[in-house]
């Protein structure tokens, strides 16, 4: 779908920002793009492109969008190579980057072609050009914002992704999926009971989540491409929720017998492979570790909540967490060296990280109101989880070191439980 | 998607199932969940209260049904079986709740007939996961201690609705404490009295 212009050498000058001091933002300019189309106006693809972009930059933290208000060329007239147009209207207004491009649209046909410029050095970094249908203006947005983020830090960025999550707006907990900007919002589940923790299988076609609709808490699995839903395990058994490996081939999950839950490993269809833990306390919350070898999950053994990692073919355990008195809901970052959880510090909820060997945790949250069930992005560098501290939960997004804190939902019944897709097409 | 009939056939259907799990935790049912739901015969959301009229009524319906028909989950004041209230993060019974579940034990001694779901609550701190084993683990703790005072096991459900259900919705620990509970819910039978 891209062909790739020769990429020149890297973002150099600004890329120091990143070690710089915490909350630099590099400013960046993103100019509405050119119609290189026939004449007709269509400046609705250029303004949903460049708002895309624009909304992207600025939830990645590593950006600030300066305001198109303060442009000075005009994007019509002026062109879009390095020389053909003056880097001084940019330099000007304070911008350190600038993004140019233009579009076609003929038919349904929508050809798109965009260009990252160091200001500084007056001089183009990357361009792509892109070719999909009108209706995918929004998509190939995300694509160059992931390929800037891959100029800026050596890794792109994750905007091809979309969140699952828990929203109350209907009055019941149902299911739903949603891009990080807010569209493309699906409600996936419509069976007025409670729909829980809904996860992504490492494919991104599938949604594990656990549902009250036939009567107790169970497993289903909800399949994207069709909306076919199949539940997984028994119905005599309530489930706690479950978790994909990340090799797609498993799950694990947490199964009651007799008031007390347990670990089991799954195949994919639900049937069980073995058991992994048999204790009298709760074992709950499981995550694999991206070797796909151990889990991380959630077990008050030692009398109040903390996370455990166990290796799965062994069942050897090992207590990680330490400090706190209720530490829950752990999800194992995509690059496996960190752990993220959910820890209570005088009453109230906050995001934790931690090294995944256990040890000293790092606190990222410490707004009022309360903060949970995080979920790392795929590429480890952000995190979303649910926060009370706008009155009713909504969804939040924040870098791995807690910086750039931004609200992604406004529901009004509120939104829980988010899990980040796996990158998506 | 669900529509809302099979909606009536799943609510009663849980009935079934939570019965017969508590009948033979260890066998699976012999039939599929379907096969013994289209026998019911599910008039409307109230199916279940109107079919066993008496009980139902006095201890109130499930809680998730009461949120269905935009309802608290409140157990009447009148109900022969009492909540029984819990610490934060707790399952233990304490002396209070032991002397509630010793009167629910009479009542449900001189009730033989009457099955009950004991549903378990938590407040809304911590995360769902973790609060829906706790919700197990405190109507479990209920079902044993009930079934030490006497009560035949198999007339005893349990199911846990996590921090999802709360009667009390301030954020006070007036509120999160009246939400801490196990509630009781006669499913089937007739009281003797």
């Amino acid at each position: 779908m891209a062909i790739a212009f020769p990429t020149r050498p890297f973002y150099s000058q600004v890329k120091i920002d990143i070690e710089g001091p915490v909350g630099r933002r590099s400013p960046i300019a993103v100019s509405l793009l050119k119609n290189l189309g026939p004449s007709d106006e269509k400046r609705r693809i250029s303004e949903s492109i460049t708002d895309t972009l624009v909304y992207d930059l600025n939830l990645s933290g590593w950006f600030r969008v300066l305001d198109r208000t303060a442009y000075i060329e005009n994007p019509q007239t002026s062109g879009i190579t390095a020389g053909s147009f003056d880097f001084k209207d940019w330099s000007t207004i304070g911008a350190e980057g600038l993004v140019k491009g233009g579009f076609a649209l003929q038919g349904d046909d929508l050809t798109v072609e965009m260009r990252l410029f160091d200001v500084f050095q007056a001089k183009q970094i990357v361009g792509k050009r892109y070719g999909g249908r009108g209706g995918d203006s929004r998509r190939i947005a995300h694509k160059f914002a992931d390929e800037i983020i891959a100029q800026f830090t050596g890794t792109p960025g994750v905007f091809n992704t979309r969140i699952a999550y828990i929203s109350l707006t209907s009055g019941f907990k149902e299911v739903f999926v949603s891009h990080l900007d807010g569209t493309g919002k699906q409600q996936l589940t419509n069976n007025r009971t409670i729909n829980l923790r809904p996860s992504w299988s490492p494919d991104g076609r599938f949604i594990l989540y656990t549902s009250y609709k036939e009567g107790l808490p169970a497993l289903y699995l909800y399949d994207l491409a069709n909306g076919r839903d199949t539940r997984l395990g028994s119905q005599r058994t309530s489930s706690m929720g479950g978790r994909w490996s990340p090799d797609g081939k498993h799950l694990v999950a947490s199964f009651e017998e007799n008031g007390n839950s347990d670990l089991y490993l799954l195949d994919r269809s639900g049937k069980t492979v073995r058991r992994l833990t048999a204790d009298p306390g709760i074992d709950v919350s499981p995550t694999w570790a991206p070797d796909g070898n151990r889990i991380a999950f959630v077990s008050d053994r030692s009398g109040s909540p903390q996370i455990y990692a166990m290796d799965v073919a062994t069942g050897k355990t090992q207590r990680l967490s330490y400090s706190g008195g209720y530490n829950t809901s752990p999800d194992w970052a995509p690059k496996g060296d960190k752990i993220t959880y959910t820890g209570r510090v005088a009453g109230r909820f906050h995001i934790f990280a931690m090294n995944a060997q256990g040890g000293e945790a790092q606190q990222l949250t410490s707004s009022a109101g309360d903060n949970e069930d995080p979920s790392f992005a795929p590429d480890g560098r952000m995190i979303v989880f649910s926060s009370s501290r706008t009155g009713r939960y909504q969804l939040h997004i924040m870098r791995d070191t807690g910086e750039n804190q931004q609200r992604l939902t406004a529901s009004g019944g509120g939104d829980t439980n988010p899990s980040w897709s796996p990158r998506l097409e | 998607m669900d529509r809302i009939g099979a909606l009536y056939r799943v609510v009663l259907c849980s009935a079934f199932f939570t019965l017969a799990a508590c009948a033979s935790p260890t066998q699976p049912p012999t039939e599929p969940p379907g096969g013994s739901l289209t026998q019911s015969d599910a008039q409307g959301p109230a199916g279940i209260r109107e079919a066993t009229s008496g009980p139902s009524t006095t201890t109130g319906g499930r809680s998730l049904q009461d949120a269905q028909a935009g309802k608290l989950p409140v157990t009447p004041p009148g109900s022969p079986l009492k909540e029984v209230y819990f610490g934060y993060d707790r399952y233990d019974l304490d002396t209070e709740a032991r002397a509630t579940l010793k009167a629910n034990a009479d009542w449900l001694k001189a009730n033989v007939s009457a099955r009950v779901e004991v549903e378990g609550h938590c407040d809304e701190r911590g995360t769902s996961e973790y609060n829906l084993a706790l919700g197990a683990k405190r109507s479990q703790a209920v079902k044993d201690y009930l079934a030490t005072l006497g009560v035949a096991a198999t007339r005893l459900s349990t199911i846990s609705y996590g921090e999802e259900l709360p009667v009390c919705k301030e954020q006070t620990e007036d509120c999160w404490q009246k939400n801490r509970r196990a509630r009781f819910v006669i499913v089937s039978g007739r009281p003797a009295s």
